[in-house]
């Protein structure tokens, strides 16, 4: 798995690519944690690349949305794969996070997101 | 059957994966299927890597794949401390904390999954997948999960 980290229009965009999974988790946290705590003012997680996600790469997206909520920075996650948004609406997850269709729809809207989500 | 075993590293799920999706796809299962089973498998062997072996990785887990003529059988073993089966609970899906989705997975997407009471060295569990049934959004009563 890979991240990168790119500011857009003022909006950190993390890059994710290839399979989240128990090994590749730890780094996908560190970077959005990171990313979460120093910039702002919005946050947005580029799922496009991601071929798998299992539990502990969605529990790293629940605590960059949790701590998004408390430090008030509009969070959210577009890109996502069927397989990947199949899990999280298993999980009841999909109403829970901002999710957007696309990267230009995600920088359009992620301004109007309250850190609490929704739109 | 085919028996792999591997070190307790989670940088080899990938291959565990790898294998199950291969032998779903090849027992019938559509591809999504499949790639929920895969789902499956990889959460319970992620578990006895953090949870039964404590996140050891010189220690050792084995699945074995039973190919059979209505359903795919998947034997998972550990050679760890014995697991309390009635520990593991899915959790309630409407608390938004991270982690404690593994098991919710396991449940949801395969028919049966059991503990072989026989297996005295370790954890011996049964995860089996009926390829009759359409769809993998199975056991709809269980909310969630330890794992």
């Amino acid at each position: 798995m890979k991240v990168q980290v790119r500011i857009l229009d003022k909006v950190t965009i993390l890059d994710c690519s290839g399979d989240v999974d128990l090994y590749s988790s730890p780094r996908l946290r560190e970077a959005l944690l990171a990313e979460v705590k120093a910039h702002g003012p919005s946050v947005l997680v580029n799922m496009s690349g991601v071929s798998y996600i299992d539990s502990s790469g969605i529990a790293t997206l629940v605590e960059g949305l949790q701590l998004s909520r408390q430090t008030k920075i509009p969070f959210g996650l577009f890109g996502l794969r069927p397989n990947a948004r199949s899990v999280l609406e298993l999980a009841r997850l999909h109403k829970v996070f901002t999710i957007f269709e696309s990267e230009v729809e995600a920088l359009e809207k992620i301004g109007s997101v309250q850190p609490f989500g929704g739109v | 059957m085919m028996r792999i075993v591997l070190g307790s590293e989670p940088r080899l799920l990938n291959i565990l994966r790898a294998v199950v999706k291969f032998r779903a796809q090849e027992a019938g299962l559509s591809k999504s299927d499949a790639e929920y089973v895969a789902l499956a498998i990889d959460e319970a062997a992620a578990n006895v890597i953090r949870h039964t072996y404590g996140s050891r990785h010189d220690a050792l887990l084995a699945l074995e794949v039973h190919n059979l003529p209505d359903r795919l059988e998947f034997v998972l073993e550990d050679w760890g401390p014995k697991v309390c089966e009635e520990q593991i609970r899915p959790r309630p899906l409407d608390e938004l904390r991270p982690g404690g989705l593994g098991t919710f997975f396991i449940y949801s997407f395969m028919d049966e999954c059991s503990y072989d009471p026989n297996f005295k060295e370790g954890n011996r569990l049964k995860l089996v997948k009926f390829l009759s049934r359409k769809g993998a959004w199975c056991n709809e009563g269980s909310s969630a999960n330890s794992g």
